[in-house]
């Protein structure tokens, strides 16, 4: 998608495969069973960290890349 | 610390009135093991059958295949953590029924696309697991019985079983003994001798775990970090396979540790110093992957002391990152690295088959399986958990060799290689 | 035998690069190198036909250079094409390795070419082709065309190829699985003791080099901006209805999330085997966080979600698959929307 001119920024917990891959913005996500949630938080605190996680990743899609 | 193996060879197979050795004959109560078995109230029935070299046989989904085994009373204890208690692996005598094993079956599994056992014909030919005799066990669950606590059952069954059937050998005298006896890293008198350390992988955490999971010593590995083994303690019972357990690994290849006899024929022929291996578990969380490979170089360093370092990775894809970070940050600290990586990508194009890419990393054992296939017949005995697998098992007109037990395997005994043309 | 040859305008004697727009010219029987392929290709073996093109029409014009060589081809009754050798030239690397995979693909005869490994062409062509690594010594031209006619006798005579650097010819990436002597855990031992030593050993597996993609710009105001979101965890509505594999999937799927404010446990599942599934069914918004976004398009910080989500499996899929499911996806949202959250188990 990149190729075409899309900027994308990838959430994921397997960053190394990510960027080895050639993804420009990547966000580490919080394990591969669930990369924008913890099961073992409680409900409002869980989606807080989905909120910083996704506010991290529209913050990045605002960044200048170098390849 | 010393181990002493005593080997019974086992050349054939069967059920009789009693369970004894009676020469290289392995007899079998079938009634007194499952009576034993159905001691586990999770069980509500067990079908047991013999499969043996040479025949027409097909047996799947495999839940785990082990040797039978057991402790020498007063020697320590067989599977500690989950049969006995905590006594360290590896230690005292353990005598060994070579030539057999118990294979589990998964009712569990009722589409019957999982790992099978193949005996006959090529796929037979290809696999260690084609010339022994296996006690095939199927057990079935009461209904409505939790996944877990179904697998829970199926392992203690599958030790608990080899446990019995191996101590018809116990007080008897063994045809060989074998000695697996490492000083560790602390070893003299071996200078100018490259120092050799294993990492193995025993679990990944992208399948998450249960609480009653057995693996290391009983435990289910959350929250573990890297661990040093002994590498006696591999060999004798420490550690089985985890429910994630549809690739190529097995616990027979825990307690026959390829790349750990490897390392100690070569200690004993005096090519290296093989001084210890560490346990770790691929990783879920990043935080959790940047700790586990830095722990377990910096063990294999600082603890073992190694020159060299072999790493086998568990399960599919993703603990290839885990493996290939961990090699890369022992290169780093000035450690010369080997991987062994399985087939991940269904195309057969080398780009797609590395799941890591540093140049540091260059030294890869690939254990194959998805490019051999073997036209196969309808076989003369099928034995699954349920009818709908068997009726899938015996009209398989085709098997990837990564279907097959023992033939890809990652622990080391694969005989499969990828070349790249 | 029947061969035609394919050569630039500097190697047909047309001229340099003054002469590059050059278009195509037909020459009966064999030019320059091609002579020297005949001989190294021996008795029963003649270049019938020999054509000649200026680099820049050719990759300026490919589509219609590659009909119009078929057809000649074709015509010719060709058991074999040649093309090149190349060596550095990038252009007439592009160009003859476009042609070999044509003839190859659509006339079923055998197609060789050489040029230098980082010629563009090998970058392009390597999968589909047996490229002989030429160098870029030009004046080795006799070996190197020997290379080429010794992998065309083979190919022509349907004989078995053996590994790269048996045969001379560039890797072409693909696996082979071997039943072989020794086990994986005593290779390795050999492996990592030669390494050690600082012998010489064979990697099984070459360590892939992924070329950079350029980073395109940000995103200028995000307050603005329609966001979308790609996951390759798999999650679809229940009953998976575009039936997305569980692995290697080679299917994408968009599903409409217009109106919904957060993402139901019971709505949805999960087409993707290589993960615990357990948690994302729970809570499909820790794959796709659509109950977040929703709140930051109330709040203005985007602009507006788009109103569906792509999704397919990550699993055990091969490169080149995941290459043209993003192509793919790339094509649906190019000129709708503005960036893309991209969300990976």
């Amino acid at each position: 998608m990149e190729k075409a001119g899309i900027p994308v920024v990838q959430i994921t917990a397997v960053t190394p495969v990510a960027r080895m891959v050639g993804s420009n913005r990547v966000i580490q996500g919080h394990g591969i069973v669930h990369p924008l949630g913890d099961a073992d938080l409680p409900p409002e605190e869980e989606k807080e960290l989905r909120r910083q996680l996704v506010q991290q990743a529209l913050e990045a899609l605002k960044r200048e890349v170098k390849s | 610390m010393r181990l002493t193996l005593a080997l019974h060879p086992v050349t054939g197979l069967e059920f009789a009135d009693a369970t004894r050795l009676d020469g290289t004959r392995l007899q079998v109560d079938r009634e007194e093991l499952r009576q034993l078995l159905l001691k586990d109230r999770r069980l509500q029935s067990v079908d047991l059958e013999t499969v043996c070299p040479g025949e027409s046989s097909r047996v799947g989904d495999i839940f785990d295949i082990l040797e039978p085994r057991a402790k020498e009373p007063g020697s320590g204890a067989d599977f500690p953590g989950i049969l006995g208690p905590y006594v360290l692996a590896g230690q005292g005598t353990t005598h060994v029924l070579r030539g057999s094993a118990v294979t589990v079956l998964d009712e569990g599994l009722p589409r019957a696309g999982g790992k099978l056992l193949e005996m006959g014909g090529e796929a037979g030919a290809a696999t260690p697991y084609g010339a022994l005799h296996h006690l095939v066990i199927i057990p079935h669950g009461v209904p409505g019985l939790p996944r877990h606590a179904f697998q829970n059952a199926l392992r203690l069954a599958s030790v608990t079983a080899s446990v019995y059937l191996a101590r018809a050998a116990v007080r008897r005298v063994p045809a060989t003994i074998e000695v697996f006896d490492l000083e560790g890293p602390q070893v003299g008198g071996r200078e100018g001798l490259l120092r050799a350390a294993f990492i193995g992988q025993i679990h990944g955490h992208q399948h998450g775990g249960e609480a009653d999971e057995h693996i290391l010593y009983g435990s289910n590995t959350q929250g573990m970090i890297p661990v040093p083994l002994h590498p006696n303690e591999w060999l004798d019972g420490a550690v089985v396979l985890s429910y994630w357990n549809n690739h190529n690994e097995e616990t027979y290849f825990y307690q026959n540790h390829p790349v750990i006899l490897e390392l100690y024929r070569r200690h004993q022929a005096g090519e290296l110093t093989f001084v210890g291996s560490i346990a770790t578990v691929a990783a879920s969380l990043e935080e959790e992957r940047d700790r586990n490979c830095m722990v377990a170089a910096h063990l294999a360093k600082w603890t073992l002391g190694a020159d060299v370092v072999l790493l086998t990775k568990y399960g599919g894809g993703a603990p290839h990152a885990d493996m290939g970070l961990t090699a890369r940050l022992c290169e780093t600290m000035g450690m010369r690295t080997v991987v062994a990586v399985t087939g991940s990508a269904g195309d057969s194009q080398a780009e797609s088959a590395l799941l890591f890419n540093y140049p540091e990393v260059d030294a890869i054992v690939h254990v194959g399986g998805n490019g051999i296939k073997w036209a196969v017949g309808r076989p003369e005995r099928v034995f699954a958990g349920t009818p709908e697998a068997a009726e899938a098992l015996a009209t398989l007109r085709e098997v990837s060799a990564s279907r097959v037990c023992g033939v890809a395997n990652a622990q080391g005994a694969s005989k499969v290689s990828i070349t790249v043309y | 035998m029947r061969v035609v040859h394919y050569l630039n305008q500097f190697f047909g004697g047309v001229g340099g690069e003054e002469k590059a727009g050059t278009s195509l010219e037909v020459h009966s029987g064999a030019l320059g190198p091609g002579r020297v392929l005949e001989q190294a290709l021996g008795e029963g073996f003649q270049v019938v036909q020999t054509l000649v093109c200026g680099d820049n029409y050719a990759v300026e014009n490919m589509d219609e250079l590659s009909v119009r060589v078929l057809e000649m081809v074709r015509s010719a009754k060709a058991d074999l094409f040649v093309a090149g050798p190349c060596f550095n030239a990038g252009r007439y690397g592009v160009a003859a390795g476009a042609l070999c995979a044509a003839v190859q693909a659509e006339l079923g005869i055998p197609a060789v070419t050489a040029m230098v490994p980082e010629n563009p062409g090998v970058d392009l062509y390597r999968q589909e082709l047996y490229i002989v690594d030429s160098g870029s010594n030009v004046a080795a031209m006799r070996d190197v065309v020997a290379r080429m006619a010794h992998i065309s006798l083979k190919l022509v005579r349907q004989e078995p190829i053996g590994r790269p650097s048996e045969e001379g010819y560039i890797s072409r990436g693909i696996l082979r699985d071997e039943l072989v002597e020794r086990t994986a855990a005593a290779r390795m031992a050999d492996m990592v003791l030669a390494k050690a030593n600082e012998e010489p050993f064979e990697s099984e597996l070459p360590v892939t080099v992924f070329p950079p993609v350029p980073a395109p710009p940000p995103v200028r105001d995000m307050s603005r901006a329609i966001i979308a979101v790609v996951t390759d965890g798999g999650l679809v509505p229940l009953g998976n209805p575009d039936h997305i594999p569980l692995s290697a999937a080679t299917i994408w799927g968009s599903y409409s999330v217009a109106g919904i404010d957060n993402l139901e446990g019971g709505n949805y599942e999960v087409a993707h085997r290589g993960y615990d599934t357990r948690h994302v069914l729970e809570d499909p918004n820790r794959l796709v966080p659509l109950d977040v976004l929703r709140e930051l398009e109330r709040a203005g910080v985007i602009g507006k979600l788009y109103e569906e989500f792509l999704s397919t499996s990550g699993l055990g899929n091969p490169l080149g698959n995941s290459r043209r499911l993003g192509r793919e996806m790339a094509q649906k949202l190019k000129g709708v929307v503005d960036a893309v959250i991209l969300t990976s188990t």
